[in-house]
């Protein structure tokens, strides 16, 4: 009897355990049940027959949430999300052009401090409030309590006043001449505008806003951390509306998983930098179901070479590497030729840098030749060259989980192989490369420019600035205090003609002196069935092409 | 003792282990070589200039001295805040508030559906030794164990969803969310519960009571059911309170893969951004789980045999 008692309270606590567990399980499905409703289907429905207009919504998968849209502050907001839903004064067109946005024209004083901008007329925010001189001092003031937190972008420092002149016009004026004021208030944060009624009430954004009001064609409909997001197109739009009229995004973390997604007609596009393996971009271009598509040149991926210490002080061995790398096969290789060679530093499609240098032929004679006139002898019976006894040895350091980086470094020992050099591999996390880098310890390290619209003007400033690792790196150089004064000269130049002047001796200076590998140029790509039309890349390595896309089944 | 007591002793125990764990990380992290505010500037892409990087430590409270922000941290603690996620600026408390019931859900529902399935499996096998069901659970076994999670995932996707379209794909909208993500983490402990499950059978089914019962004319059913699986699922038990923890934290590539926004890749994420709110929120968290899923093991085991406790209380073993 007593046993009976015993077994009969295992199985009622065994039971009760049971219990929670599926009580855990439907009272998570109840909350998910009372969360925003899910999208509709990703495809576009026909135009109904009374000649209603027609839904057209385009389903994209981002690997993570869009974050607070928080125009003027950064992770965990994503940049494709602050770029497609808020508006800056200028935008950044083809080939560097600047074009008017919420500002409809600006004026530059001619001592080229004062900027005077003449702000576009009837346009509304979202909730119905004007845009006016008002509310982009509001969103000024905000930026400017933050200003160390903005330091990195050189026009938030160079500020000394700003001033509301009448309702369609305000002026900023600055402490120095800065050429790439302009290009800078076209960048994705924290130059752009919230409206007044998303602001909190102590007017700083530093960690929250209240809601996402926005002059943009889009306004955030639904939304459910981590899982979507709804954006419908703003019928009130100022400018050119949308072809499609509902975005909706699926957070789908797993690159693989997003290819099936697509497989399965769940979603209607991938599209970014990285946000599906190469690999899969190739064979979803080869399985001729979808139409793929790859973005100019939007930044750059190079090795820093370390002209401060070791092997690389010497230029003749900078020499030897840029000649024994076979860039093409790499790229080809690896990338499955996504992206694209690179011969210099900056692209030739950025402003000020099509400087006409003459790329640097892959040739392993001329390389061998380089490394023996700097002293680096290969001596009978060995593989690796030595110099006063001492082997060839250098490292490469990079991004361990990255899926280019490493399989392009085990490809560059191959090719240093070839001319007698021991290159040695450091897979490092993310957060240890960086720190690596700063201390520019390291011969080798994989890097990418800030890209369109950051760079040149970026590139130069990071190359200056000391504690990144870069001017650490360059400090081999013999003409190193002259080529960072004109990085800060040229940044300060109102004349066009000698900005380019300063422009052409910088970019020639580092071609010359080997100080970075130029490897391949980044490329956003695109993969999306037959149905989806009218893609064209934004110049803007930030900012989406979604608001020409157009669905037509 | 009773068992109200040996499970008020067992509870109290759990508090220093708990302060241990979060000692440890808080210490470890502080010991790594990387700079939260560097890696948060890094994963916003943009340059940690000296002033951003003051800006955000004195943000944080970095530069806090090292006792002075671990005393700050468990007198938080003691009133269930975790202090506000370095990344989002959210309490950590909201952002494990939607995410924990997720991974929860999972963890709890892939060890019910291993048990369930393991139980009668190693009945089976038991029963039927050597016989081509046996070799049949041995088979799976032997998949389940060597079968890598995230490769089993990636085919339960592509064929039961994109191909024939039976489970949703991605997310944990409903419970048909949850079943290809429980199927991928209960087959390595099917395998391992109804091996176990089988040895101990097999064991206890050769004991002189097997025998006694079979003369008293007891069915086989009724001898396994009363008396063989309460002895011989004593060890399913024990691993399965040990698995708990390890479901809970290791459910990251599968949430990942099958786009489950729970606690695993917003743990990882943590890690490599350094937010160290979250990072010791999550440890004290799983410290939780794991000591809570042995104390469960335990407590059900002293009530299959109350002899076991008892016995140890009194020092003297069985």
């Amino acid at each position: 009897m007593l046993k009976k008692v015993k077994s009969s309270r295992a199985v009622i606590i065994l039971t009760l355990i049971f219990s929670i567990m599926i009580a855990g399980c439907s009272s998570n499905n109840k909350s998910n049940d009372s969360s925003v409703p899910a999208p509709s289907s990703a495809s576009a429905s026909p135009i109904s027959s009374n000649g209603t207009a027609e839904d057209k919504t385009l389903t994209i998968a981002w690997p993570k949430d869009i974050g607070p849209l928080n125009p003027h502050q950064y992770a965990p907001n994503e940049f494709f999300a602050q770029g497609m839903y808020y508006e800056p004064l200028i935008d950044y067109g083809e080939g560097g052009q600047l074009v008017p946005k919420l500002a409809e024209s600006w004026d530059i004083s001619e001592d080229g401090k004062t900027y005077t901008f003449h702000l576009r007329k009837n346009v509304k925010f979202t909730d119905g409030s004007d845009f006016n001189a008002d509310v982009v001092e509001k969103n000024f003031d905000t930026i400017l309590a933050n200003r160390d937190m903005h330091s990195w972008l050189g026009v938030i420092s160079q500020i000394d006043k700003t001033e509301v002149v009448d309702a369609d016009t305000y002026r900023i004026t600055l402490k120095n001449q800065y050429y790439p004021a302009l290009q800078e208030f076209a960048v994705v944060r924290p130059l752009r505008f919230l409206g007044a009624a998303g602001f909190p009430d102590d007017g700083n954004t530093a960690n929250e806003i209240k809601d996402p009001v926005t002059t943009g064609p889009w306004v955030l409909t639904e939304y459910k951390k981590d899982e979507i997001a709804v954006f419908t197109r703003n019928e009130n739009y100022w400018g050119t509306k949308p072809k499609i009229n509902k975005l909706v995004v699926k957070v789908i973390p797993d690159p693989e998983a997003r290819v099936l997604t697509l497989e399965k007609g769940n979603i209607d596009m991938i599209y970014g930098e990285g946000n599906i393996s190469l690999d899969s971009f190739v064979n979803l271009r080869d399985s001729g179901k979808f139409e793929t598509a790859v973005s100019d040149a939007l930044a750059s991926r190079a090795l820093i070479v370390n002209t401060s210490s070791g092997p690389f002080s010497d230029l003749n061995v900078r020499l030897a590497l840029q000649h024994a790398i076979n860039k093409q096969a790499l790229v080809d290789g690896v990338t499955n030729g996504v992206e694209k060679v690179a011969d210099t530093i900056i692209a030739s499609n950025f402003p000020y840098a099509n400087v006409g240098l003459n790329p640097y032929d892959y040739s392993l004679e001329t390389a061998k030749s380089l490394l023996d006139q700097a002293g680096w002898k290969l001596a009978g019976g060995k593989t690796i060259r030595e110099k006063d006894g001492k082997p060839l040895q250098i490292e490469l350091v990079y991004m361990g989980d990255d899926e280019v980086e490493k399989p392009m470094a085990t490809a560059i020992q191959s090719d240093l192989k070839q001319i007698g050099i021991d290159l040695k591999l450091t897979g490092l996390e993310r957060q240890l490369r960086n720190k690596r880098m700063e201390a520019a310890d390291s011969d080798l390290i994989f890097w990418s420019t800030y890209g369109a619209p950051y760079d040149p003007h970026n590139f130069v400033s990071t190359n200056y600035e000391p504690g990144y690792g870069i001017f650490e790196s360059q400090q081999g150089l013999p003409m190193a205090n002259e080529l960072h004064q004109q990085m800060k000269d040229v940044l300060l130049t109102t004349d066009e003609t000698k900005r380019q002047e300063f422009y052409t001796s910088i970019f020639t200076t580092l071609h010359e002196q080997g100080v970075y590998l130029p490897i391949s140029y980044l490329t956003s790509i695109a993969v999306y069935p037959k149905y989806v039309t009218g893609l064209k890349f934004p110049a803007h390595r930030d900012e989406t092409p979604f608001d020409t896309l157009d669905i037509q089944k | 003792m009773k068992i109200s007591t040996y499970l008020w002793k067992r509870i109290w125990m759990t508090v220093p282990v708990l302060l241990g764990a979060s000692f440890v990380s808080f210490l470890i992290l502080r010991l790594t070589p990387v700079d939260p505010a560097k890696a948060y500037l890094a994963v916003s892409n943009i340059r940690p200039t000296e002033e951003a990087v003051s800006a955000i430590r004195a943000q944080l409270g970095l530069n806090e001295p090292f006792w002075s922000q671990y005393a700050g941290w468990i007198w938080n603690l003691c009133r269930f805040d975790f202090g506000a996620s370095f990344y989002s600026k959210l309490p950590v408390t909201s952002e494990f508030y939607h995410r924990l019931p997720i991974t929860a859900a999972l963890a709890l529902s892939s060890l019910l559906l291993a048990i369930l399935v393991s139980i009668p499996l190693g009945i089976a096998s038991a029963l039927k030794k050597n016989r081509i069901i046996d070799h049949a659970c041995r088979l799976l076994a032997f998949l389940g164990a060597s079968i890598p999670q995230f490769w089993l995932a990636y085919l339960l996707i592509y064929f039961l969803s994109v191909k024939l379209d039976w489970f949703p794909l991605q997310g944990a909208d409903s419970w048909r969310n949850y079943i290809l993500p429980s199927i991928t983490l209960a087959l390595s402990l099917i395998s391992t519960y109804s091996r176990l499950l089988r040895s101990e059978l097999l064991k206890s089914l050769d004991e002189p009571y097997v025998l006694y019962a079979k003369a008293r004319g007891f069915g086989m059913f009724a001898i396994l059911t009363r008396h063989v699986l309460r002895h011989a699922i004593r060890p399913v038990v024990t691993a399965a309170g040990m698995n708990l923890g390890k479901l809970f934290a290791g459910s990251v590539i599968v949430e990942q893969i099958f786009g489950m926004p729970g606690m695993g890749g917003f743990f990882l994420e943590s890690v490599f951004h350094r937010d160290y709110p979250v990072i010791q929120g999550y440890v004290f968290i799983m410290a939780l789980v794991f000591v809570f899923g042995n104390l469960l093991a335990d407590l059900i085991q002293a009530l299959l045999d109350p002899r076991l406790t008892l016995s140890n209380e009194k020092g003297g073993g069985r």
